[in-house]
C-alpha cells in the first residue's frame, strides 16, 4: 500500500512552548552555532507567533509551526533542482532530500513558498564531549547542502526495520511517530496516513476547520493546519497580488 | 601553422566554455561536498548499544516523567512518558536538551575555592573548620528528598535546615499563614475547576508540572473536555498565557492586589459566591483608579468568574490580596481549589533569621542558581554547573543530569503525593560529589539516601495506600512486596497517592489581607533553575522570535 504522510496542527491547541523545536534540534543533530542568527541558522521546525492586528483587549495571537509542507503536486523545490537532490517519495509521499546528491546552489530555496528550507552555512561543531550526546540515528549535518522537515526518516527506517524483521511489510502507525509530534505538550500535531479514509488524521484534514497555507498555489499540501478561529484562518492567504497563482 | 599565444587563450577559452557542458564541473562540485564532509574535525555520533531507559528529569523540583535513549552507555535523547498520568508525555521544552547539559562548557569540573582550582579534602576541612565556628545552615531547594532528609539529621544537632521555596510555593505561602498547613503539601486541584483565574502565573508558559494544566486547556480546545472550562488571565503585559486565555484583563503593574479585592467585593456584595469573607476596605472606584479598569469592566470580570464554579484563583507570587479572593471563592479546602494533599504539618524556618550567626552555609545544588544567602559564614555551593563565581567561596561539583540516584518527591502544585526514583542512568564525567556524600564523608553516622530510599519505599508498600503507574497500573495493594515496589520505581514507574478527601483544609479571614506589588510573570526559560541552557534552547532564542533573550531580557 503506497501511503501519503502528512499532519494535522491544531493551532487552537499550539501554545508556542517550543518543545517541538527543542525535539526536532535535537533528534536530527542540529547543532546550535553561536555565529548562526535568524537567517543562517538551521531549524527544520520553526514555531511563528501571528496576532490578528486587534489591539487592547481584542487582541489575540496564535502559533503556527512552519515546517517543509511536502508538497504532493508540482512540488517547487523538486522542480528546480538541477541535481535530481530531492524527490517525492512514492511509497511514502514523503519530499525527500539527499544531501550527498545537492551541491548546494539553493534554487530550491528560493523555489519554496513557505521558506522551509535551510542551507547549513558552516561543519557541524559541539563543545568538546558533546558529541557523545547525538543521535546515532541520524548523520549530523552536512555543510555546504540544502535541508528541511523529512518527518524523521531515520524514524521511518527504524520502523521499517523492525517491521521486516518480524516478517510484515507495512509498519506499525505506532513505532513511526516524528519527533515533533512526540513531544507536543497539548498533543497538538497529528501526525499520519493520509491515503487511508479510516486513519484520523486523514479525516481531520478533511474537516471544516482545516486549511492548508497558500493553497491557492495547487501544490497540494500534505501539513495541514485547524483552527475555530476565522482570524487564523483568514492568515492562510494573505491578500498579496503576488502571490496569485492559478490552481492548474 | 605556427602556434600563437592567442591560439593558447583561444583555446583555453573554448575548453573552459567546453567543460560547462559535461559534467565534470558539476561532477567535482558535488563530490567536494561529499569529501568535505569526512574531514577528521566532523563529530560523530556515538556508536555502541542503544537502550531505551525510564526514570525522571532532576534538574528542576517538577520532576517529569522521561524516557532515555542510550547508546553506548550516554544518554542521547529525551522524551515524555505518555503513559505517565501527571505529564502525559509532556516535557518543559528544556527537558528535550538536558541530555547536553553535562557536556557543557559551564559544567563544574573541579572543586573551586574563591575562583581558584582547590580540592575535595581542602573543602571538607575548610568545611569542618567553619562548623567549628558557629551552627551550620544548609539551604534546600527541592525539598521532600532523601536527601533533604540526610540535610535534617545533619544539622539536627549542629544548626538548621531551611528551604528554599520556587515561585509555585511561594504563591501558596499566604495559605500556610493562615490555615498553619505548610505550602510544600498544598497543591491546585486543576482538574475538577471550572474557572481558572491567573494573576500573572505563566499557565500555559511553564508554570507546574509541564503537560498538566496545557493538557487540560488542549482538551478543552479540542471539545474533548468541558468546552467552558475557562481561563482568565490578569496581567500588565501580553504573554503566552494572556495570549491564548479565555479573558485577559490588562491592568496597571502592581495592582493586581487591588484588583483581587475589588473582585472579592463585588463577589460578597452581589451575593454571588456561597462562602462569605471579610469585606475589603477598598473602594471600586479606588480599585478603578489604582488597576486602570473601569467599575463595570470589574463587575463583568467578577460575574465572570463567578458563572462557572469551582474557581480557583493562581497567583504568581505571595501576593496576600491575591490569595485571598480564593477565600472568598471558598477554592481553599474545595473540590476544584487549593487542597492539601499530604497530612505532614513540619515547616521550617525562613532563612533570614538562620544566617546571622551560622559558622557555615551548604547550599545544595537544586536550589536556583539566583538564592545569593545574605551571611558572612563561608558559603559552600553545590552546583554541576557554574553560574558565575563570586556567589559563594566555595563552589563544589555536583553530579549532573542521571549522574546519581536520587528520589523524586510530589511536584509543587501538585493536588496529590506522588513518588519515584530517578536511577543513576550514566557514569559521572568528572570527579563529582553530592552534597549528602559530601556529609556523610564528614559523619559517617549519617544515612544514605539508598537506605532512605529503601525505607521510604517500605513505608509505601506498608501503607497498602495508591497505585504504581509502570506498563500497567496495579494498587499498592496488590504488589507482592517493598522490593517489588521499589524495583518497579527505580525503572521509572510513579506511584500517585490517593486524591485528598475534601475538605481537608479549612481557613477563614477576619480581615481582608493587604495586598502587596506582585513580580511580573517569568517564563520557562527564566524559572529554569540551572544556572545555564542547552545550547540547543540557546539556538532556539537565537533563531526564532518564540523567546527573548535572558541578555535583551535584562537589558
Amino acid at each position: 500500500m503506497t501511503a501519503r504522510y502528512g499532519m494535522v496542527i491544531d493551532l487552537d491547541r499550539c501554545t508556542g512552548c517550543g518543545a517541538c523545536m527543542m525535539a526536532c534540534a535535537s533528534e536530527n543533530n542540529t547543532p546550535a552555532l553561536p555565529q548562526a542568527s535568524p537567517r543562517t541558522g538551521l531549524t527544520p521546525l520553526l514555531v511563528r507567533q501571528v496576532s490578528n492586528g486587534e489591539n487592547g483587549a481584542n487582541h489575540r495571537e496564535a502559533f503556527i509551526p512552519i515546517m517543509c509542507m511536502q508538497c504532493e503536486y508540482e512540488t517547487p523545490c523538486v522542480s528546480v533542482c538541477p541535481q535530481q537532490a530531492v524527490e517525492v517519495d512514492k511509497a511514502t509521499g514523503i519530499v525527500m532530500q539527499m544531501p550527498q546528491r545537492c551541491l548546494g546552489c539553493r534554487y530550491c530555496m528560493t523555489a519554496c513558498p513557505y521558506h522551509a528550507r535551510y542551507f547549513n552555512w558552516w561543519d557541524p561543531a559541539w563543545p568538546a564531549g558533546m558529541e557523545k550526546s547525538l543521535n546515532p540515528g541520524v548523520a549530523v549535518r552536512m555543510r555546504g547542502v540544502v535541508e528541511k522537515c523529512n518527518l524523521c526518516h531515520g524514524r521511518l527506517h527504524a520502523a521499517e526495520e523492525k517491521a521486516a524483521v518480524n516478517g510484515k511489510r507495512e509498519i506499525d502507525p505506532a513505532d513511526y511517530v516524528p519527533a515533533c509530534v512526540e513531544a507536543c505538550p497539548t498533543g497538538a500535531i497529528h501526525f499520519g496516513n493520509l491515503a487511508d479514509p479510516s486513519d484520523p488524521v486523514s479525516q481531520e484534514s478533511r474537516s471544516p476547520d482545516a486549511f492548508r497555507l497558500l493553497a491557492r498555489l495547487g501544490t497540494q499540501p500534505k501539513v495541514y493546519y485547524k483552527s475555530k478561529e476565522p482570524w487564523v484562518k483568514a492568515l492562510a492567504e494573505p491578500a498579496s497580488g503576488r502571490m496569485e497563482v492559478k490552481n492548474v | 601553422m605556427k602556434l600563437t599565444r592567442r591560439d593558447l587563450f583561444v583555446w583555453g577559452a573554448g575548453a573552459a566554455a567546453g567543460l560547462a557542458f559535461t559534467p565534470v564541473p558539476w561532477k567535482l562540485l558535488d563530490d567536494t561536498s561529499i569529501w568535505s564532509q569526512n574531514w577528521p574535525w566532523i563529530p560523530q555520533p556515538t556508536r555502541g548499544p542503544v537502550d531505551v531507559k525510564q526514570s525522571f528529569c532532576t534538574l528542576c523540583p517538577r520532576g517529569c516523567a522521561v524516557k532515555i535513549r542510550m547508546a553506548g552507555g550516554w544518554p542521547v535523547g529525551v522524551a515524555g512518558v505518555s503513559a505517565n498520568p501527571l505529564t502525559h508525555g509532556a516535557l518543559c521544552p528544556l527537558g528535550f536538551g538536558a541530555h547536553q547539559l553535562n557536556w557543557h562548557p559551564k559544567r563544574l569540573r573541579a572543586v573551586r575555592h574563591n575562583g581558584v582550582p582547590s580540592s575535595w579534602d581542602a573543602a571538607r576541612s575548610a568545611f569542618v573548620k567553619a562548623c567549628t565556628q558557629g551552627p551550620v545552615v544548609i539551604i534546600d531547594g527541592y525539598p521532600g528528598r532523601a536527601a533533604s532528609q540526610v540535610f535534617e539529621t545533619f544539622t539536627e544537632k549542629r544548626g538548621a535546615y531551611v528551604i528554599a521555596l520556587n515561585p509555585e510555593t511561594r504563591a501558596l505561602s499566604p495559605y500556610e499563614h493562615w490555615t498553619g498547613v505548610p505550602a510544600t503539601v498544598l497543591g491546585y486541584d486543576l482538574e475538577n475547576a471550572k474557572t481558572i483565574v491567573s494573576f500573572g502565573a505563566p499557565l500555559l508558559d511553564g508554570w507546574g508540572i509541564p503537560g498538566r494544566f496545557t493538557r487540560l486547556w488542549a482538551e478543552r480546545a479540542a471539545g474533548i473536555r468541558d468546552p467552558e472550562l475557562r481561563l482568565i488571565d490578569i496581567e500588565d503585559s501580553l504573554s503566552h498565557t494572556a495570549a491564548k486565555a479565555s479573558k485577559w484583563v490588562s491592568v496597571k503593574t502592581g495592582s493586581e492586589g487591588a484588583l483581587a479585592a475589588a473582585v472579592a467585593r463585588i463577589l460578597i456584595e452581589e451575593r454571588l459566591v456561597a462562602a462569605q469573607g471579610p469585606v475589603p476596605r477598598l473602594t471600586l472606584a479606588e480599585a478603578s483608579d489604582q488597576t486602570g479598569l473601569t467599575i463595570d469592566a470589574m463587575r463583568d470580570l467578577a460575574r465572570m468568574i463567578a458563572a462557572k464554579p469551582p474557581a480557583v484563583v493562581i497567583g504568581n507570587d505571595e501576593n496576600p490580596g491575591v490569595a485571598g479572593l480564593n477565600v472568598v471563592l471558598g477554592a481553599v479546602g474545595a473540590r476544584g481549589g487549593i487542597v492539601r494533599r499530604s497530612k505532614r504539618s513540619k515547616s521550617y524556618a525562613s532563612t533570614d533569621a538562620l544566617l546571622a550567626n551560622a559558622g557555615a552555609v551548604l547550599v545544595d545544588s537544586s536550589v536556583p542558581w539566583d538564592v545569593v544567602p545574605k551571611t558572612d559564614a563561608e558559603c559552600f555551593r553545590f552546583a554541576a554547573w557554574d553560574g558565575g563565581s563570586g556567589r559563594a567561596d566555595w563552589l563544589l561539583p555536583a553530579p549532573g543530569f542521571l549522574e546519581e540516584l536520587t528520589d523524586v518527591p510530589a511536584a509543587p502544585t501538585s493536588g496529590f503525593e506522588t513518588y519515584g526514583i530517578a536511577a543513576q542512568l550514566t557514569k559521572p564525567i568528572h570527579e563529582v560529589q553530592s552534597a549528602s556524600q559530601f556529609l556523610a564523608s564528614i559523619d559517617p553516622a549519617l544515612p544514605t539516601p539508598e537506605q532512605l530510599i529503601h525505607a521510604r519505599c517500605a513505608d509505601l508498600f506498608k501503607s497498602r495506600a495508591g497505585r504504581v503507574y509502570a506498563k500497567e497500573v496495579r494498587p499498592v495493594a496488590s504488589l507482592e512486596s517493598a522490593q517489588k515496589l521499589e524495583e518497579q520505581l527505580s525503572a521509572g514507574a510513579i506511584w500517585i497517592g490517593d486524591p485528598p478527601a475534601p475538605g481537608g483544609l479549612k481557613c477563614e479571614l477576619k480581615e481582608w489581607p493587604q495586598g502587596i506589588a506582585t513580580e511580573p510573570s517569568r517564563d520557562w526559560s527564566a524559572t529554569w533553575p540551572v544556572p545555564i541552557l542547552p545550547p540547543l534552547a540557546t539556538k532556539l532564542y537565537r533563531e526564532s522570535a518564540l523567546r527573548e533573550a535572558p541578555d535583551r531580557r535584562t537589558a
